[in-house]
Protein backbone atom coordinates (compact mmCIF):
# COMPACT_ATOMS: atom_id res chain seq x y z
CA UNK A 1 0.00 0.00 0.00
CA UNK A 2 3.19 2.64 1.46
CA UNK A 3 4.95 1.82 -1.54
CA UNK A 4 2.29 2.15 -4.36
CA UNK A 5 1.35 5.29 -2.99
CA UNK A 6 4.95 6.48 -2.72
CA UNK A 7 5.50 5.20 -6.46
CA UNK A 8 2.10 7.34 -7.94
CA UNK A 9 3.21 9.99 -6.16
CA UNK A 10 6.79 9.91 -8.07
CA UNK A 11 5.29 9.38 -11.66
CA UNK A 12 3.01 12.10 -10.49
CA UNK A 13 5.68 14.25 -9.70
CA UNK A 14 7.24 13.53 -12.80
CA UNK A 15 4.38 14.65 -14.90
CA UNK A 16 4.62 18.25 -12.92
CA UNK A 17 8.28 18.68 -13.81
CA UNK A 18 7.45 17.73 -17.42
CA UNK A 19 5.06 20.50 -17.42
CA UNK A 20 7.33 22.44 -15.60
CA UNK A 21 9.41 22.50 -17.91
CA UNK A 22 7.08 23.20 -20.75
CA UNK A 23 6.52 26.45 -19.32
CA UNK A 24 9.95 27.05 -18.61
CA UNK A 25 10.28 26.76 -22.41
CA UNK A 26 7.49 28.58 -23.77
CA UNK A 27 7.80 31.00 -20.74
CA UNK A 28 7.52 34.55 -23.34
CA UNK A 29 9.70 36.85 -20.47
CA UNK A 30 13.04 35.95 -18.21
CA UNK A 31 10.55 36.07 -15.60
CA UNK A 32 8.30 33.77 -16.56
CA UNK A 33 11.48 31.18 -17.18
CA UNK A 34 12.31 32.29 -13.21
CA UNK A 35 9.33 31.62 -12.16
CA UNK A 36 8.83 27.97 -13.89
CA UNK A 37 12.71 27.19 -12.32
CA UNK A 38 11.79 28.24 -8.74
CA UNK A 39 8.87 25.30 -8.86
CA UNK A 40 11.00 23.14 -11.00
CA UNK A 41 13.20 23.39 -7.81
CA UNK A 42 10.98 22.64 -5.09
CA UNK A 43 9.20 19.87 -7.47
CA UNK A 44 12.67 17.95 -7.62
CA UNK A 45 13.13 18.61 -3.51
CA UNK A 46 10.05 16.74 -3.09
CA UNK A 47 11.14 13.79 -5.47
CA UNK A 48 14.28 13.66 -3.57
CA UNK A 49 12.97 12.94 -0.38
CA UNK A 50 10.20 10.92 -1.62
CA UNK A 51 12.54 9.24 -3.18
CA UNK A 52 14.75 8.37 0.18
CA UNK A 53 11.54 7.47 2.15
CA UNK A 54 10.89 4.80 -0.90
CA UNK A 55 14.37 2.93 -0.04
CA UNK A 56 14.54 4.11 3.83
CA UNK A 57 17.98 5.20 2.84
CA UNK A 58 18.74 8.59 4.72
CA UNK A 59 21.51 9.99 2.56
CA UNK A 60 19.18 10.83 -0.61
CA UNK A 61 17.71 12.76 2.58
CA UNK A 62 20.95 14.61 3.34
CA UNK A 63 21.36 15.65 -0.32
CA UNK A 64 17.87 16.80 -0.20
CA UNK A 65 18.57 18.98 2.97
CA UNK A 66 21.92 20.36 0.83
CA UNK A 67 19.94 21.02 -2.33
CA UNK A 68 17.14 23.10 -0.04
CA UNK A 69 19.73 25.03 1.81
CA UNK A 70 21.93 26.21 -0.53
CA UNK A 71 19.03 25.54 -3.71
CA UNK A 72 17.91 29.48 -3.67
CA UNK A 73 21.55 30.46 -3.91
CA UNK A 74 21.52 29.56 -7.87
CA UNK A 75 18.48 31.74 -7.66
CA UNK A 76 20.27 34.91 -6.38
CA UNK A 77 23.37 34.10 -9.01
CA UNK A 78 20.90 34.33 -12.34
CA UNK A 79 18.83 37.02 -11.08
CA UNK A 80 21.81 38.56 -9.98
CA UNK A 81 23.48 38.30 -13.42
CA UNK A 82 20.58 38.71 -15.60
CA UNK A 83 19.75 42.20 -14.45
CA UNK A 84 23.17 43.11 -14.50
CA UNK A 85 23.51 42.35 -18.12
CA UNK A 86 19.59 43.75 -18.85
CA UNK A 87 20.77 47.06 -17.45
CA UNK A 88 24.14 46.82 -19.36
CA UNK A 89 21.56 46.59 -22.53
CA UNK A 90 19.17 49.08 -21.66
CA UNK A 91 21.80 52.18 -21.11
CA UNK B 1 34.43 51.85 24.59
CA UNK B 2 34.03 49.34 27.05
CA UNK B 3 30.63 49.04 26.39
CA UNK B 4 31.20 48.74 22.59
CA UNK B 5 33.77 45.86 23.92
CA UNK B 6 31.51 44.04 26.10
CA UNK B 7 28.51 44.49 23.11
CA UNK B 8 31.13 42.25 20.52
CA UNK B 9 31.83 40.06 22.84
CA UNK B 10 28.51 38.99 23.44
CA UNK B 11 27.60 38.98 19.67
CA UNK B 12 30.55 36.63 18.73
CA UNK B 13 29.82 34.19 20.98
CA UNK B 14 26.16 34.40 20.03
CA UNK B 15 27.10 33.74 16.58
CA UNK B 16 29.64 30.74 17.61
CA UNK B 17 26.82 29.09 19.49
CA UNK B 18 24.62 29.33 16.65
CA UNK B 19 26.93 28.03 13.73
CA UNK B 20 27.73 25.42 16.25
CA UNK B 21 23.89 24.33 16.94
CA UNK B 22 23.81 24.04 12.81
CA UNK B 23 27.18 22.10 12.92
CA UNK B 24 25.49 19.29 15.58
CA UNK B 25 22.23 19.70 13.13
CA UNK B 26 23.85 18.54 10.02
CA UNK B 27 26.53 16.34 10.89
CA UNK B 28 24.06 14.36 13.84
CA UNK B 29 26.99 12.95 15.70
CA UNK B 30 28.89 13.25 18.91
CA UNK B 31 32.53 12.01 18.33
CA UNK B 32 35.66 13.66 19.71
CA UNK B 33 36.68 14.13 16.30
CA UNK B 34 33.69 15.70 14.85
CA UNK B 35 32.82 18.26 17.87
CA UNK B 36 36.34 19.73 18.38
CA UNK B 37 36.42 20.18 14.66
CA UNK B 38 33.01 21.79 14.56
CA UNK B 39 34.14 24.00 17.50
CA UNK B 40 37.28 25.20 16.56
CA UNK B 41 35.93 25.75 12.98
CA UNK B 42 32.63 27.64 14.49
CA UNK B 43 34.69 30.11 16.43
CA UNK B 44 37.07 30.98 13.79
CA UNK B 45 34.26 31.64 10.81
CA UNK B 46 32.37 33.79 14.01
CA UNK B 47 35.52 35.72 14.51
CA UNK B 48 34.99 36.77 10.79
CA UNK B 49 31.73 37.22 10.70
CA UNK B 50 29.82 38.11 13.69
CA UNK B 51 29.85 41.50 12.59
CA UNK B 52 27.96 41.32 9.56
CA UNK B 53 25.73 37.69 11.49
CA UNK B 54 24.86 40.42 14.06
CA UNK B 55 25.11 44.18 12.86
CA UNK B 56 26.20 46.61 15.17
CA UNK B 57 22.76 48.80 14.94
CA UNK B 58 20.68 45.62 16.70
CA UNK B 59 21.45 47.14 20.52
CA UNK B 60 19.10 44.54 22.38
CA UNK B 61 19.48 41.05 22.77
CA UNK B 62 15.88 40.71 22.10
CA UNK B 63 16.42 42.00 18.67
CA UNK B 64 17.35 38.77 17.96
CA UNK B 65 17.07 36.07 20.45
CA UNK B 66 13.51 34.78 19.37
CA UNK B 67 10.77 33.91 22.35
CA UNK B 68 10.92 30.32 22.06
CA UNK B 69 7.27 29.62 23.04
CA UNK B 70 5.81 32.18 20.78
CA UNK B 71 8.51 30.88 18.01
CA UNK B 72 6.42 27.56 18.36
CA UNK B 73 2.95 29.24 18.20
CA UNK B 74 3.91 30.85 15.04
CA UNK B 75 5.25 28.07 13.56
CA UNK B 76 1.57 26.09 14.40
CA UNK B 77 -0.32 29.56 13.00
CA UNK B 78 1.93 29.67 10.13
CA UNK B 79 1.10 26.20 8.64
CA UNK B 80 -2.93 27.02 9.18
CA UNK B 81 -2.25 30.28 7.26
CA UNK B 82 -0.88 29.01 4.36
CA UNK B 83 -3.24 26.19 3.73
CA UNK B 84 -5.96 28.94 4.38
CA UNK B 85 -4.49 31.07 1.57
CA UNK B 86 -3.49 27.92 -0.54
CA UNK B 87 -7.75 27.61 -0.41
CA UNK B 88 -8.20 30.90 -1.54
CA UNK B 89 -5.60 30.77 -4.11
CA UNK B 90 -7.49 27.58 -5.39
CA UNK B 91 -10.54 29.21 -5.78
CA UNK B 92 -8.90 31.88 -7.25
CA UNK B 93 -7.41 29.77 -9.89
CA UNK B 94 -11.08 27.94 -10.71
CA UNK B 95 -12.81 31.00 -10.55
CA UNK B 96 -10.03 33.35 -12.49
CA UNK B 97 -11.23 36.68 -10.58
CA UNK B 98 -7.75 38.54 -9.34
CA UNK B 99 -7.56 42.49 -9.08
CA UNK B 100 -3.47 42.32 -8.65
CA UNK B 101 -1.97 45.89 -7.46
CA UNK B 102 1.02 47.11 -5.98
CA UNK B 103 0.51 48.69 -2.55
CA UNK B 104 3.28 50.04 -0.68
CA UNK B 105 3.01 50.32 3.64
CA UNK B 106 5.27 50.15 6.75
CA UNK B 107 5.65 48.34 9.36
CA UNK B 108 5.93 48.34 12.75
CA UNK B 109 8.33 45.70 14.07
CA UNK B 110 11.99 46.88 14.50
CA UNK B 111 14.79 44.52 14.41
CA UNK B 112 16.28 42.90 11.03
CA UNK B 113 15.31 39.34 11.91
CA UNK B 114 11.70 39.96 12.88
CA UNK B 115 11.10 42.22 9.22
CA UNK B 116 12.51 39.25 6.95
CA UNK B 117 10.23 37.03 8.75
CA UNK B 118 7.32 39.34 8.61
CA UNK B 119 8.46 39.52 4.62
CA UNK B 120 8.81 35.83 4.29
CA UNK B 121 5.44 35.61 5.87
CA UNK B 122 3.88 37.68 3.79
CA UNK B 123 5.04 35.89 0.57
CA UNK B 124 3.56 32.89 2.09
CA UNK B 125 -0.47 34.10 3.11
CA UNK B 126 -2.54 34.79 0.07
CA UNK B 127 -1.79 36.34 -2.63
CA UNK B 128 0.49 38.53 -1.57
CA UNK B 129 4.40 38.94 -2.50
CA UNK B 130 7.06 40.87 -0.87
CA UNK B 131 8.72 42.77 -4.11
CA UNK B 132 10.76 44.57 -2.03
CA UNK B 133 11.84 45.29 1.72
CA UNK B 134 13.72 48.71 2.50
CA UNK B 135 14.29 49.58 6.42
CA UNK B 136 10.58 49.55 7.18
CA UNK B 137 8.74 50.06 3.85
CA UNK B 138 7.92 46.91 2.43
CA UNK B 139 6.33 46.91 -1.50
CA UNK B 140 3.74 43.95 -1.80
CA UNK B 141 1.82 42.88 -4.91
CA UNK B 142 -1.40 41.64 -3.54
CA UNK B 143 -3.49 39.41 -5.89
CA UNK B 144 -7.00 40.40 -4.35
CA UNK B 145 -7.00 44.11 -3.83
CA UNK B 146 -10.24 45.46 -2.77
CA UNK B 147 -8.89 49.11 -1.74
CA UNK B 148 -6.88 52.04 -3.01
CA UNK B 149 -6.33 53.25 0.54
CA UNK B 150 -2.68 52.50 1.13
CA UNK B 151 -3.07 52.17 4.94
CA UNK B 152 -6.11 49.99 4.93
CA UNK B 153 -4.69 47.79 2.10
CA UNK B 154 -1.28 47.26 4.62
CA UNK B 155 -3.55 46.56 7.31
CA UNK B 156 -5.27 43.89 5.88
CA UNK B 157 -2.23 42.54 4.42
CA UNK B 158 -0.25 42.42 7.35
CA UNK B 159 -2.72 42.62 10.22
CA UNK B 160 -3.00 38.98 11.13
CA UNK B 161 0.47 38.47 11.22
CA UNK B 162 2.35 41.23 12.66
CA UNK B 163 1.11 40.39 16.38
CA UNK B 164 2.64 37.73 16.30
CA UNK B 165 6.21 38.42 15.01
CA UNK B 166 6.07 41.22 17.62
CA UNK B 167 5.63 39.17 20.57
CA UNK B 168 8.70 36.65 18.92
CA UNK B 169 11.07 39.47 18.25
CA UNK B 170 10.81 43.12 19.34
CA UNK C 1 -1.57 2.02 14.09
CA UNK C 2 0.46 1.78 10.67
CA UNK C 3 -3.35 1.55 8.90
CA UNK C 4 -3.98 4.77 10.35
CA UNK C 5 -0.86 6.59 9.58
CA UNK C 6 -1.31 4.79 5.74
CA UNK C 7 -4.57 6.92 5.82
CA UNK C 8 -3.46 9.93 6.62
CA UNK C 9 -0.38 10.10 4.31
CA UNK C 10 -3.09 9.45 1.82
CA UNK C 11 -5.29 12.34 2.55
CA UNK C 12 -1.87 14.30 2.32
CA UNK C 13 -1.03 13.09 -0.77
CA UNK C 14 -4.44 13.98 -2.14
CA UNK C 15 -4.32 17.98 -0.61
CA UNK C 16 -0.69 17.50 -2.42
CA UNK C 17 -1.87 16.48 -5.94
CA UNK C 18 -4.90 18.79 -5.52
CA UNK C 19 -2.58 21.75 -4.70
CA UNK C 20 0.05 20.71 -6.79
CA UNK C 21 -2.49 20.66 -9.88
CA UNK C 22 -4.13 24.34 -9.51
CA UNK C 23 -0.20 25.56 -9.05
CA UNK C 24 0.42 24.01 -12.41
CA UNK C 25 -2.83 25.27 -13.64
CA UNK C 26 -2.06 28.76 -12.19
CA UNK C 27 1.30 29.12 -14.37
CA UNK C 28 -0.80 28.45 -17.58
CA UNK C 29 -3.91 30.54 -16.48
CA UNK C 30 -2.67 33.83 -15.63
CA UNK C 31 -1.03 36.37 -18.14
CA UNK C 32 1.65 38.11 -16.35
CA UNK C 33 5.18 36.76 -14.46
CA UNK C 34 3.85 38.30 -10.32
CA UNK C 35 0.20 36.61 -11.14
CA UNK C 36 1.79 33.18 -12.24
CA UNK C 37 4.45 33.61 -9.42
CA UNK C 38 1.79 34.16 -6.65
CA UNK C 39 -0.04 30.79 -8.13
CA UNK C 40 2.37 28.70 -8.35
CA UNK C 41 4.60 29.66 -5.56
CA UNK C 42 2.33 29.54 -2.81
CA UNK C 43 0.00 26.08 -4.88
CA UNK C 44 3.49 24.34 -4.91
CA UNK C 45 4.79 25.09 -1.50
CA UNK C 46 1.50 23.80 -0.13
CA UNK C 47 1.84 20.89 -2.19
CA UNK C 48 5.56 20.43 -1.79
CA UNK C 49 4.43 20.89 2.45
CA UNK C 50 1.52 18.08 2.32
CA UNK C 51 4.04 15.75 0.61
CA UNK C 52 6.72 16.28 3.38
CA UNK C 53 4.25 15.76 5.67
CA UNK C 54 3.05 12.34 3.92
CA UNK C 55 6.79 11.32 3.51
CA UNK C 56 7.08 11.86 7.48
CA UNK C 57 4.15 9.73 8.33
CA UNK C 58 5.52 7.04 6.12
CA UNK C 59 8.79 7.27 7.55
CA UNK C 60 10.05 3.34 8.19
CA UNK C 61 13.34 5.16 10.97
CA UNK C 62 13.45 7.81 12.83
CA UNK C 63 16.50 9.58 11.14
CA UNK C 64 14.89 9.54 8.33
CA UNK C 65 11.67 11.54 10.02
CA UNK C 66 14.26 14.10 12.04
CA UNK C 67 16.25 14.61 9.07
CA UNK C 68 12.30 15.18 7.32
CA UNK C 69 11.33 17.87 9.85
CA UNK C 70 14.63 19.78 9.56
CA UNK C 71 14.25 19.78 5.66
CA UNK C 72 10.61 20.65 6.35
CA UNK C 73 11.72 23.47 8.63
CA UNK C 74 14.14 25.11 6.23
CA UNK C 75 12.07 24.66 3.53
CA UNK C 76 9.69 27.13 4.93
CA UNK C 77 12.33 29.90 5.05
CA UNK C 78 14.15 28.78 1.60
CA UNK C 79 10.68 28.67 -0.49
CA UNK C 80 9.59 32.26 0.41
CA UNK C 81 12.97 33.57 -0.11
CA UNK C 82 13.33 32.06 -3.49
CA UNK C 83 10.08 33.57 -5.03
CA UNK C 84 10.82 36.63 -3.41
CA UNK C 85 14.28 36.72 -5.31
CA UNK C 86 12.16 36.44 -8.42
CA UNK C 87 9.19 38.75 -7.56
CA UNK C 88 12.49 41.28 -7.42
CA UNK C 89 14.33 40.72 -10.15
CA UNK C 90 10.82 40.83 -11.75
CA UNK C 91 9.75 44.75 -10.31
CA UNK C 92 13.70 45.54 -10.46
CA UNK C 93 13.85 44.85 -14.24
CA UNK C 94 10.34 46.75 -14.59
CA UNK C 95 8.54 44.12 -15.93
CA UNK C 96 4.63 46.20 -16.11
CA UNK C 97 2.04 43.94 -14.01
CA UNK C 98 -1.22 43.20 -15.15
CA UNK C 99 -4.66 45.77 -14.06
CA UNK C 100 -8.14 44.53 -15.02
CA UNK C 101 -8.95 48.20 -14.03
CA UNK C 102 -6.61 50.00 -16.15
CA UNK C 103 -7.36 49.63 -19.71
CA UNK C 104 -4.03 51.54 -20.76
CA UNK C 105 -0.87 49.73 -20.98
CA UNK C 106 0.52 50.20 -17.09
CA UNK C 107 3.32 52.42 -16.42
CA UNK C 108 6.07 50.28 -15.36
CA UNK C 109 8.48 51.60 -12.41
CA UNK C 110 11.52 52.24 -14.78
CA UNK C 111 11.79 54.48 -17.68
CA UNK C 112 14.67 53.24 -19.66
CA UNK C 113 13.87 49.32 -19.12
CA UNK C 114 14.56 46.91 -22.72
CA UNK C 115 11.13 45.87 -23.87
Amino acid sequence: MRMIMMDVMQWYLLLCAVVCIIRLILGPTTADRLVALNILSGIVLAFLVLSGVRHGRSIYLDVALVYDIFGFLGFLAIARFLKDKMHGEGE
Amino acid sequence: MRAERIWGAIRFVITAVSMFAVWLLFTASFGTFSLVAGAIGSLLIAALTYDVFIAKHQANLRFFLPNPLHLLIYFFVMFFFIYQSSVVMLAAVITGRVNPRIVHFRTRVRSDVARMVLANSITLTPGTITLDLNDDHLTVHWLFCDTHHMKAAGETVKGRLEPYVQRIWL
Amino acid sequence: MIMIREILALIAFSAAVIFGTAGLAGLFRFSDPYTRLQAGSLCGTTAVLSIFIGALLLSPTAAVSARIVIITLFFLISSPTGSHIVARFAWNIGVPHHDPKQKRTPVSRKKDTPS
